[in-house]
């Protein structure tokens, strides 16, 4: 089979036959024949998503390869938007897949919300490699995708984060410790949430042996006070301008020049760059934040097995290398390792600078995997007590 | 005497209607909130009880500093927003051509025609260091480096609830001048009084229902806002509508209705007070009786 032959249709029926003539295995081809058999298409998968999925509104290569079609409804990523859109606004009854910051599966899986995931129905689990790198049982990237041993997300997207920084302004960087530097006291933001800045803020006390922290991404009450105490510190000195809350603020923070040190994501440097302005995303000696989305399957009793098989259609090409490279070139973030030899492979969709800019964030991820760091940590033990701290830290 | 049955009945259908919509729609959802403030959470839900816990979390820790603050800025805010809104009112009612009132009225009520949120994240542009304010004053040559305290300060957050309610403010003090009997002042005027005592003593008492009226409308607003403070606020300034929010985050219902009850319950009490001091169906007679 030939590179572009590889990524073709691999929702056709024939592809399919020829894939499971190959596996040749029979418990492994019985969920499969049974779900294709009972996919008949014309259905239509709702996906609920936080923005970061949308492949620009086109899910042509989706229908054409199933004869389904997709639903994109907006969701917030914030539980209690995740939870609430699930139980008060219908969504276990009219959503198919959430696909949003994973980490979710224990408050979601003990509601019910979410159903396990049956990974021998989706050809393309095994192709991604970066699974089993990154997110195999038993690691700590595990918990972005499962809980108590079973799987029940689907990763679309991984990442590494850090802080951003201007270096015509501050020189080069390379710590978190820029974000409490009293050099650029006034001029420094972090980001309105704990799991992010006070987790990255844990991560360069721990490294830097300024505090004791066993892990940085599930701290005991008393290491969660140690770095809100040493937050509120910073925040009385004058050290950060701004706790920003939405991606439009923080790029305009960092491309008015109003911060100049900022904790936030990757694509805000990006969109940055794209405005000229000279911005840099850290390579901190202290290691990164990691984290992945997941997309869950909706646990909806009544939901027939077509469209639970539709829905499993979608999770498979959302593992797929053209969503991958197209995500990746939207949104600046890995997906799976099929997704830049794809673009490679199809210059007359992605054209070679965006395939070459594809491969360069793949490629970028890998290395920020591969220097590490702690996990995001959504829902860690003590919750409430980090909602209730960073509620001090906000209002000291 | 058929006659005046049926028009008794048509009363209480025209009446009562509207009245088992309102008790329906928002009193019925004010008790949910109620019960569920003395609910216990567990994990991601909660379950019904009747515990003061979310009540003891709220009003013993950071949170009630939060609506200490929250109120004091409501208040505050309030004032500045009638010292302002009220002279202008003034002016409407007294100075502008009648045939112009509806076309300046109408330039006050532009500003709603541009997003909220919008229109608030086009002041931090604004009042940035790099900002059209500081930019100017730089270029004056007033100041030899930006001002820092424009945005993202207390001052900024001030700025952002005039802009966002004082407009509001304009319409009940306006209606309240427009409708009193000028010939009270005229009358003031002949009996030997000066145009401020006329003012202090007549214009300004007859008024006072509509600018308590308008005083509701810029303190509730206020209090329960949460935008202009995460966006204006900097370093996590924190009202209490942040602080709702941020509990609904984590799932900690109780704790969100035990806020949302006790601030509910205090607006309440002020507005009761207000009712007592202020007779405000003098201004609804106002409107009521206005062509």
């Amino acid at each position: 089979m030939s590179e572009p032959d590889k990524y073709s249709n691999q929702f056709g029926r024939r592809a399919f036959l020829r894939g499971t003539a190959a596996i040749g295995g029979a418990g492994l081809m019985a969920p499969l024949l049974g779900g294709r058999a009972l996919a008949a298409g014309g259905l239509t998968v709702t996906l609920a998503d936080i923005g970061v999925g949308d492949p620009g509104g086109d899910w042509s290569k989706f229908a054409e390869a199933t004869g389904n079609a997709v639903n994109l409804v907006a969701m917030g990523n914030a539980p209690s938007a995740v939870i609430n859109q699930l139980l008060a606004g219908g969504g276990l009854k009219t959503f198919d897949i959430v696909n949003i910051v994973g980490g979710m599966q224990k408050p979601l899986a003990e509601a019910d919300l979410i159903a396990e995931i049956d990974t021998a129905r989706l050809p393309n689990w095994e192709r991604n490699s970066y699974i089993n790198q990154y997110l195999a049982p038993g690691t700590p990237g595990f918990d972005f995708i499962g809980y108590d041993g079973k799987t029940y997300g689907v990763p679309t997207v991984l990442q590494a984060d850090s802080f951003a920084y201007l270096p015509d302004i501050t020189g080069e960087l390379d710590s978190y410790g820029a974000l409490f530097d009293p050099k650029f006291r006034g001029y420094v933001s972090l980001e309105d949430n704990y799991t992010t800045a006070g987790q990255k803020t844990a991560l360069y006390l721990k490294a830097n042996g300024l505090a004791e922290i066993e892990d940085p991404a599930d701290m005991t009450p008393g290491e969660l006070k140690t770095v809100i105490d040493f937050l509120i510190e910073k925040k009385k000195e004058g050290q950060f301008r701004v706790i920003w809350s939405s991606f439009e603020q923080a790029v305009s923070l960092l491309v008015s020049e109003e911060v100049h040190v900022m904790d936030c994501w990757e694509p805000m440097v990006f969109v940055a760059n794209a405005q000229g302005k000279n911005v840099k995303y850290a390579a901190p000696r202290e290691g990164y934040l990691l984290w992945a989305m997941a997309a869950y399957l909706v646990n909806n009793p009544d939901r027939s097995a077509e469209q639970t098989e539709a829905a499993y259609q979608l999770l498979d090409f959302m593992l797929g290398p053209w969503y991958g490279a197209t995500i990746t070139g939207l949104r600046g973030y890995m997906t799976n390792p099929m997704a830049p030899e794809y673009a490679a492979a199809h210059p007359d969709e992605f054209p070679a600078d965006a395939a070459a800019r594809i491969a360069a964030i793949d490629k970028g991820v890998q290395d920020k995997f591969a220097v590490g760091g702690t996990w995001q940590n959504r829902w860690p033990t003590e919750v409430d007590l980090y909602e209730e701290e960073w509620q001090r830290f906000k209002a000291a | 005497m058929t006659v005046l049955r049926r028009s008794n009945l048509l009363r209480l259908v025209v009446l009562g209607a509207p009245l088992v919509l309102v008790a329906a729609m928002i009193l019925g959802p004010l008790a949910i909130m109620a019960a569920v403030s003395f609910w216990k959470k567990t994990g991601l839900t909660m379950k019904p009880a009747f515990t003061l816990d979310a009540y003891a979390t709220f009003l013993g820790g950071v949170r009630f500093t939060v609506f200490l603050r929250s109120f004091w800025m409501a208040v505050s805010s309030t004032v500045i927003m009638l010292l302002i809104a009220y002279p202008v009112a003034y002016a409407v009612a007294r100075k502008v051509r009648p045939d112009l009132t509806r076309a300046v009225l109408f330039l006050f009520s532009v500003p709603f025609l541009v997003n909220y949120i919008l229109r608030t994240f086009s002041w931090a542009d604004i009042l940035g260091r790099a900002g059209a304010v500081n930019d100017a004053l730089t270029g004056l040559g007033l100041i030899d480096a930006p001002l820092n305290w424009l945005l993202f300060s207390e001052f900024a957050i001030y700025l952002g609830l005039v802009t966002a309610y004082m407009p509001f403010m304009i319409f009940p003090i306006w209606l309240s001048l427009s409708g009193i009997d000028r010939r009270m002042q005229e009358a003031s005027w002949m009996l030997g009084e000066g145009p401020m005592r006329t003012f202090l003593r007549v214009t300004l008492p007859l008024s006072l229902p509509g600018v308590f009226a308008a005083a509701i409308f810029g303190f509730v607003g206020a209090f329960g806002e949460f935008a202009v403070s995460s966006i204006l606020g900097g370093t996590g300034y924190q009202l209490m509508g942040n602080s709702i929010v941020s509990a609904l985050n984590v799932i900690n219902y109780p704790l969100a209705a035990a806020m949302s009850s006790f601030s509910v319950l205090i607006m309440f009490g002020l507005l009761l007070a207000w009712f007592r001091l202020f007779d405000l169906r003098l201004f609804l007679g106002k409107i009521m009786g206005r062509s």
